[in-house]
């Protein structure tokens, strides 16, 4: 039985075909990158995995059973969101939007009661934000307003996180912190599915990627095996080289800096 | 603990305003021939006031009805336009945004131009309220399939305001210009000055229920305002909860239309002050933009009806008091609304 897995998945915007026929395995408890160009579907992808777009066929199932059907409240306990930034109008502080993780526990015109705010603070404390909790949402830094998300997603309880672009915006120190996070949330239990801009990024988490290419993936498998120079280099058109370290992980030298040496 | 305070203040101010309000008239009442009047009626204490007849006459035939009325509209016009500047993600949104109020004076001034009673204009004006707000809704259903719900149906918004502006225009041009013409612009300007205590009777528990309603909805419409794709991630049925907060907010707005015509920028500018003083909660925002809106409503009708000769059209006055006061919460845009 697969935890989390899409089977022959086709999707089309008004018969523009997106995604022709893809297949992801996700295990419990691992990390899945999306590699491809802008416009290959890895964000279309996402959506389908979220239940947030039907499939014109193939299908998605979670945990044995066919996502969709999943209510909207059952899919919210299994699977969260953490979008690439969202855009809050209204001056909600940070503490506020964690809370909204937990709507789907709750009733029709129940308050979120102490229950329901001790998880949210907990989430917030887990991930080292919990000082921010009074500050209203939009005056926080990008790397801060992402770890609000995902703090929203930890009090949804949900186990299986979805990503898109995460680190998109952020300055490098709060990417690779926001690395760590992950790495570490996922030695804890989490399941991650996120796409990236960046192989080096998917390096350097490990576990398994996927390259999505026209619509269709292009290769997949261990991180470490998957991602090769010439697999970069046709995804993306460059003419990168992928050079070894000493400590085991490999990276990116672009050519314009290569052929220099 | 701050929130209780500042609820309590205002429910005093209502209260204190409605009070002065019951007072002040062209028949002026002084505040302790007032109280004695009031005890006796409603409390049968104390003994009864001398001229009972006339004072029973203007305070609970005249005056109270009307002031029921500006403290519903008040009410109503405020938590509509919060709901749907949260449903919106929009804090420049007024209650107009489906073109409800549009569709509801084109209902009106049809229903002066054809109709010989005031039942006639004021079914016609709920029911092209309801109709505009359809038309809006169509368009963006028409290319809703995929894309941003929120900008089609804004634009079906303003589509259908536009639509029902130039039907409006199309009843003035053909309409009699010295019987009817002058009933339409009048009407148009908005006005409580024909309110009764059966119009008051009849649209109170639709106006009381729909606000009561979309204030216990506002953890929904917090979530509404991350986005559809952020509400949906979270497990809420974001068409379902929009739909029935449109339909609230445009009954509400509707009934407003019925009762006192056109009165323009009360819910655009109550909910900016209300979300200074509460915050961007919903669960809060909107009853206090319930008891801020009939406040500021009480305040402004009492000014049309005291300060000249003639009566202000309220509509007038709202718009020329809400336009600095906007401005003024401008200031706070940057910072988002806070």
């Amino acid at each position: 039985m697969s935890f989390y897995s899409a089977q022959n998945l086709h999707f089309s915007y008004d018969n523009t075909p997106i995604l022709q026929g893809i297949n992801i395995t996700i295990e419990e408890g691992s990390i899945v990158s999306l590699l491809g160009a802008n416009g290959t579907g890895k964000s279309t992808l996402m959506k389908l995995f979220l239940g947030l777009l039907s499939p014109k066929s193939g299908e998605v199932i979670l945990k044995g059973k066919p996502l969709q059907s999943y209510s909207m409240k059952e899919r919210a306990l299994q699977v969260s969101y953490v979008p690439q930034s969202t855009q809050v109008a209204f001056a909600f502080c940070a503490l506020d939007i964690v809370v909204m993780g937990r709507i789907a526990f709750e009733s029709w015109f129940q308050k979120p009661n102490q229950k329901d705010r001790d998880l949210a603070r907990a989430a917030m404390e887990r991930l080292g934000i919990v000082h921010l909790e009074k500050r209203t949402f939009q005056t926080l830094s990008g790397g801060e307003k992402q770890l609000v998300l995902i703090a929203r997603s930890l009090a949804q309880g949900a186990k299986i996180l979805v990503m898109d672009e995460p680190v998109s915006g952020l300055d490098y120190g709060n990417q690779l912190r926001l690395l760590e996070t992950i790495m570490t949330l996922s030695n804890e239990g989490y399941t991650f599915l996120k796409s990236t801009h960046f192989p080096e990024h998917a390096l350097m988490l490990g576990g398994y990627t996927y390259a999505l290419k026209e619509g269709q993936v292009l290769a997949h498998g261990m991180t470490h095996q998957t991602i090769t120079e010439e697999l970069i280099n046709e995804l993306y058109h460059t003419t990168i080289r992928l050079k070894q370290t000493t400590c085991g992980y490999p990276v990116c030298i672009p050519s314009f800096v290569h052929t220099k040496y | 603990m701050k929130n209780s305070f500042l609820f309590g203040v205002i429910i005093i101010a209502l209260a204190a305003s409605s009070l002065i309000s019951l007072a002040l008239g062209r028949y002026e009442i002084d505040l302790s021939t007032l109280t004695q009047l009031l005890l006796w009626k409603a409390l049968n204490i104390g003994t009864a006031p001398h001229d009972v007849t006339l004072l029973s006459n203007i305070v609970f035939d005249i005056r109270l009805p009307r002031i029921l009325a500006v403290v519903l509209v008040g009410a109503a016009l405020s938590v509509s336009g919060g709901a749907f500047q949260a449903m919106f993600v929009n804090p420049l949104v007024s209650p107009g945004i489906l073109g409800v109020l549009a569709g509801a004076s084109f209902g009106a001034a049809l229903g002066i131009m054809i109709s010989k009673n005031w039942l006639g204009v004021q079914l016609l004006a709920f029911s092209f309220g309801f109709v505009a707000v359809l038309v809006a809704l169509g368009v963006a259903k028409i290319y809703g399939r995929n894309g941003s719900q929120t900008i089609l149906l804004v634009l079906g918004g303003v589509i259908s305001s536009s639509l029902f502006s130039a039907l409006l225009s199309v009843v003035k041009f053909v309409a009699d210009p010295y019987n009817k013409l002058p009933t339409i612009v009048y009407w148009l300007m908005g006005s409580f000055s024909s309110v009764d205590m059966k119009m008051v009777a009849s649209v109170a528990l639709p106006l009381l229920v729909s606000t009561v309603v979309l204030s216990l909805m506002g953890k929904y419409l917090n979530v509404l305002s991350l986005g559809d794709e952020d509400a949906k991630a979270l497990g809420v049925r974001v068409a379902w909860v929009r739909n029935s907060a449109i339909l609230l907010a445009t009954l509400l707005s509707t009934l407003t239309v019925v009762v006192a015509g056109m009165i323009g920028w009360v819910g655009l500018i109550i909910p900016h002050i209300a979300r200074f003083l509460v915050g961007a909660d919903n669960r809060v925002l909107l009853p206090m933009c319930a008891l801020l809106g009939a406040t500021f409503l009480i305040i402004v009708d009492t000014l049309c009806r005291t300060s000249m000769s003639i009566e202000i059209p309220i509509g007038i006055a709202t718009s020329l008091i809400g336009i600095p006061i906007f401005v003024f919460a401008l200031r706070n845009a940057k910072k988002g609304f806070a």
